[in-house]
């Protein structure tokens, strides 16, 4: 159950039916009215029908996560009813679509509010079924406080683009919602939190964040292949990098998309693509190029449900080993982990940089859960970010493409400098870049390449540590489950339990100082990731003498807090 | 490319080579290639500072390291995707495809549609020799049922492609033959490509001396067949017809195809020209869409 001012709304039914609108719209008009959100959806793989879920959980303080379970249900159908009965436990409320809707529901559980409402009825009584949904907002504000004028605004500005007749019609249907929802006796007491001083923010998907970190980072040049649940990216920068004149590509396939990344960049660009896991596996082989021909090159993958095929629109953190290690030879990468929908932005950004600065490929790593989950955000200021370009040759005596230098960084020459004239080779090759065989160059080119990029670990940022002092249990955790272990480590602490949260945002070079220093003070290390394997767990066996104990869950659904903290008390 | 656009200096065909020593065996057709690439670049007055040669993996990917230029020696099958990106990222300069026929249209061969019909403003020159030679031997897409190679000791179970009907189908804008015995077609073909503005294809026949010992310098000179004069190089029926050949397994040498549409960067300039885009955009613009 939530805290106060904290509420978790659920809205489910069939996909098409406007779940997703009613969704967007709550979350919209409860940011605007100055507080924090967080969504949370699951959709089908198929296009039509289907079950449909979207979670609001807003508050007016920051919110970390999706919760544990909703406060508040409401059952657009019989099959969303079904699939969430289990979960009215007493203190919940339901609305539900009744009478005239496709479904009667069981005895209501003792302790569960239930406000039968006839949603769709009323909706065909105004003459199209398909104002369910703005029905539907109308009932929920009234009974649950969802600040009636933001929602007004969010309707009027996104229905009069299509014209007075669309508006007044759906602002009627959402006036006849709260028509019936004003003649439901409330006797539960869930609330949203009332409006507060609008902040200066977005509200964001995570997918969209990154393609807004692209832009804010400079990219010039981006080519991807359609996959789910990265596609959004490619939408938002083919949208938005022509109005700065860069190009997008949709290529043939992964392999080209991260072959006209690697040429643009070969060419002087800042260039990108955006992928699942399946591309990235069909990525590898390239990846291992742009280490060896020292070519900058971003990757960010969208972690889903594997392998193969696997859950393609479900959540799954199972792609660290491949991100690290997926490659034949010895190709280190950099690889960034982002948190939530902040970091898509900013770390899409750092992630630029460094592909730019280490002349090398950059995987960042979101997840299914983040790429649809909108979240508010502190707007973004462009003038914040500095930009990183690599480093380019001056022009001065002759042109060494992999000169030795003192950071290992070799100046770079774009096609059209007169001298510059070299070769990008997957071929080991020495300072010029011919090819070489001899053992001793082979050594010292690998040095080169590994050397480069191993300081990051001392200048980026690489984990933050949440807590101070000796702890009973250490959690180390990586990506969105981060946000479920921050609230979990709360509830810990407010139970009295000492806990310490330890949350790595470079996931390679792996920072081990920091995770032995963070370990030495914990009597007992909790790593929880949604993966079968436990791969941070393994990387942690590797790498550090910690011996964690891991908590894998790999069902399609990110962990939520409760779960963390009844872990901990089973372990402690 | 429009090498007209380009800088231009004067150059022998020689001063293209690079200082790497040629590693083909003599004898090797991708010599007389080599030649007849150096020898355009030079009529063309190509800067080689404004050329990028990108090739993949094999004898004739080997290419850029021979010459002078901005150049790339990506993975197998991979040129294609690579110089497109190349391309987009710097229309103003020269970019260029050597590699086989293994790299071409085996492991490459999901590429190649794509680079044609999208009219990718660059030259592919495909070193045909209907063998692997740097893996030592292997039977290719383009070898002959009667080669008998290192995997297929007793013939080959699959009948060869025709990569000039490839070419045409899918799009290309300039499509032509020639073979490494004829130095001076290979120049005049591939000059007509490098000045070309699209997507041009230039298949080349090689012998390959070490490991294809029935597709001889010999078996080329009687295969090869002028292609008649008064071909109207326009119409691509005609083309495809001199494509399949002329039904006594003769092949044509010469200019099959040529056209001009619109090319795949002058199409993505014209979105930015719709977009009116601009390197100063204000992203405050962008960022004010997802207020709520």
């Amino acid at each position: 159950m939530s805290k106060a001012n904290d509420l978790i709304i659920r809205v489910a039914g069939e996909g098409g039916e406007g779940v997703v609108s009613t969704g967007d719209f709550i979350a919209a008009a409860c940011a605007r009215a100055g507080l924090e959100v967080y969504t949370f959806k699951t959709f089908p793989a198929e296009i039509k029908g289907g079950y449909c879920m979207y979670q609001i959980r807003v508050s007016s303080e920051r919110v970390y996560n999706q919760g544990d379970t909703f406060d508040v249900f409401c059952a657009f159908n019989g099959e969303a009813y079904e699939l969430n009965k289990h979960l009215l436990t007493p203190g919940t409320t339901i609305v539900y679509d009744y009478p005239g809707g496709d479904f009667e529901p069981d005895a209501i559980p003792e302790g569960v509010t239930a406000y039968p409402v006839p949603m769709s009825q009323a909706a065909k009584d105004l003459g199209s079924y398909r104002s369910k949904n703005m029905v539907a907002m109308g009932v929920l504000s009234v009974l649950f406080n969802i600040n009636e004028e933001t929602l007004r605004q969010v309707l009027t500005n996104k229905f009069k683009k299509k014209g007075d007749e669309v508006l007044d019609f759906n602002l009627k249907a959402f006036e006849k919602g709260k028509e019936l929802g004003a003649g439901v006796k409330k006797v539960d007491t869930w609330r949203v939190a009332d409006a507060v001083e609008p902040k200066d923010v977005i509200i964001i998907s995570g997918n969209d964040a990154v393609g807004m970190g692209a832009v804010l980072g400079g990219l010039e040049f981006f080519s991807a292949y359609p996959i789910t649940p990265a596609t959004e990216i490619a939408k938002f920068v083919a949208t938005h990098i022509p109005k700065f004149g860069g190009t997008l590509v949709q290529a043939e396939d992964e392999i080209a998309s991260i072959g006209q990344v690697l040429g643009a960049s070969y060419a002087g660009k800042k260039s990108m693509t955006s992928t699942s896991g399946p591309g990235l596996a069909l990525m590898s082989e390239m990846l291992g190029m742009a280490f060896m021909g020292e070519i900058p090159a971003l990757v960010v993958d969208v972690q889903r449900g594997g392998p193969s095929t696997g859950l393609p629109t479900k959540h799954e953190q199972s792609d660290l080993f491949l991100a690290i290690h997926g490659a034949h030879g010895d190709a280190p990468r950099v690889v960034l982990s982002v948190e939530d929908v902040k970091d898509c932005v900013d770390m899409t950004v750092d992630a630029l940089n460094f592909a730019e600065q280490f002349q090398c490929p950059v995987i960042l790593l979101s997840d299914g859960s983040l790429a649809f989950s909108t979240q508010t955000i502190p707007a973004p200021k462009p003038e914040n970010y500095t930009l990183v370009n690599r480093k380019r040759w001056d022009g001065q005596g002759k042109y060494f493409r992999y000169a030795m230098t003192d950071d290992m960084i070799s100046p770079m020459a774009d096609p059209g400098t007169p001298g510059g004239e070299h070769i990008a080779t997957g071929l080991e090759h020495n300072a010029s870049g011919a090819p070489s065989w001899v053992p001793a160059n082979h050594e010292a080119m690998q040095g080169k390449r590994f050397g480069k990029i191993a300081g990051l670990v001392d200048t980026y940022k690489p984990v933050e540590v949440d807590g101070e002092g000796e702890a009973e249990i250490g959690i180390i955790t990586w990506g969105s489950t981060i946000g479920v272990v921050r609230e979990a480590v709360e509830r810990l602490r407010a139970e009295g339990i000492k806990a310490k949260g330890f949350y790595p945002k470079l996931m390679w070079p792996m920072p081990v100082a920091q995770y032995e220093a963070f370990a030495a003070t914990c009597k007992k290390i909790l790593v929880p990731e949604v993966n079968y394997q436990g791969q941070l767990s393994h990387f942690i066996r590797a790498e550090t003498s910690i011996r964690p104990i891991p908590y894998t869950i790999c069902g399609g659904l990110p962990f939520n807090p409760s779960m963390i903290v009844n872990k901990v008390k089973e372990v402690l | 490319m429009s090498v007209a656009a380009l800088h231009k200096k004067e150059m022998a065909p020689k001063d293209y080579k690079s200082d790497v020593n040629v590693v083909w065996c003599p004898g090797c057709g991708h010599h007389g290639i080599l030649n007849g690439i150096m020898r355009a670049l030079s009529e063309l007055g190509v800067d080689p500072t404004n050329l990028v040669n990108v090739s993949g993996i094999g004898c004739s990917s080997r290419t850029p390291y021979f010459m002078q230029s901005y150049k790339m020696h990506t993975l197998h099958g991979r040129a294609g995707p690579v110089a497109t990106g190349v391309q987009l990222a710097r229309p103003d300069q020269l970019v260029c495809i050597t590699g086989g026929d293994g790299d071409g249209f085996a492991i490459g061969g999901g590429h190649m549609p794509h680079m044609a019909r999208r009219n990718v403003n660059m030259t592919y020159i495909l070193f045909d020799n209907g063998i692997y030679g740097l893996t030592k031997g292997q039977y290719s897409p383009t070898s002959r049922r009667e080669l008998k190679a290192y995997t297929t000791p007793y013939g080959g179970p699959d009948d060869p492609m025709n990569p000039l009907l490839y070419m045409l189908t899918y799009g290309a804008t300039y499509v032509a033959q020639a073979f490494a015995g004829k130095p001076k077609v290979c120049a005049d073909l591939i000059k007509g490509a490098m000045a070309h503005k699209g997507f041009s294809y230039v298949n080349i026949y090689s012998q390959c001396v070490t490991y294809n010992r029935i597709d001889t310098i010999q078996y080329y000179r009687d295969l090869m067949r002028e292609i008649p004069e008064g071909h109207d190089t326009s119409d691509l029926g005609a083309a495809m017809e001199l494509a399949r050949g002329d039904g006594e397994g003769h092949r044509p040498m010469g200019l099959l195809y040529q056209v001009e549409r619109e090319t795949l960067d002058e199409r993505l300039a014209s979105i930015v020209k719709l977009v009116g885009g601009h390197e100063g955009y204000d992203k405050n613009k962008i960022i004010n869409l997802f207020r709520p």
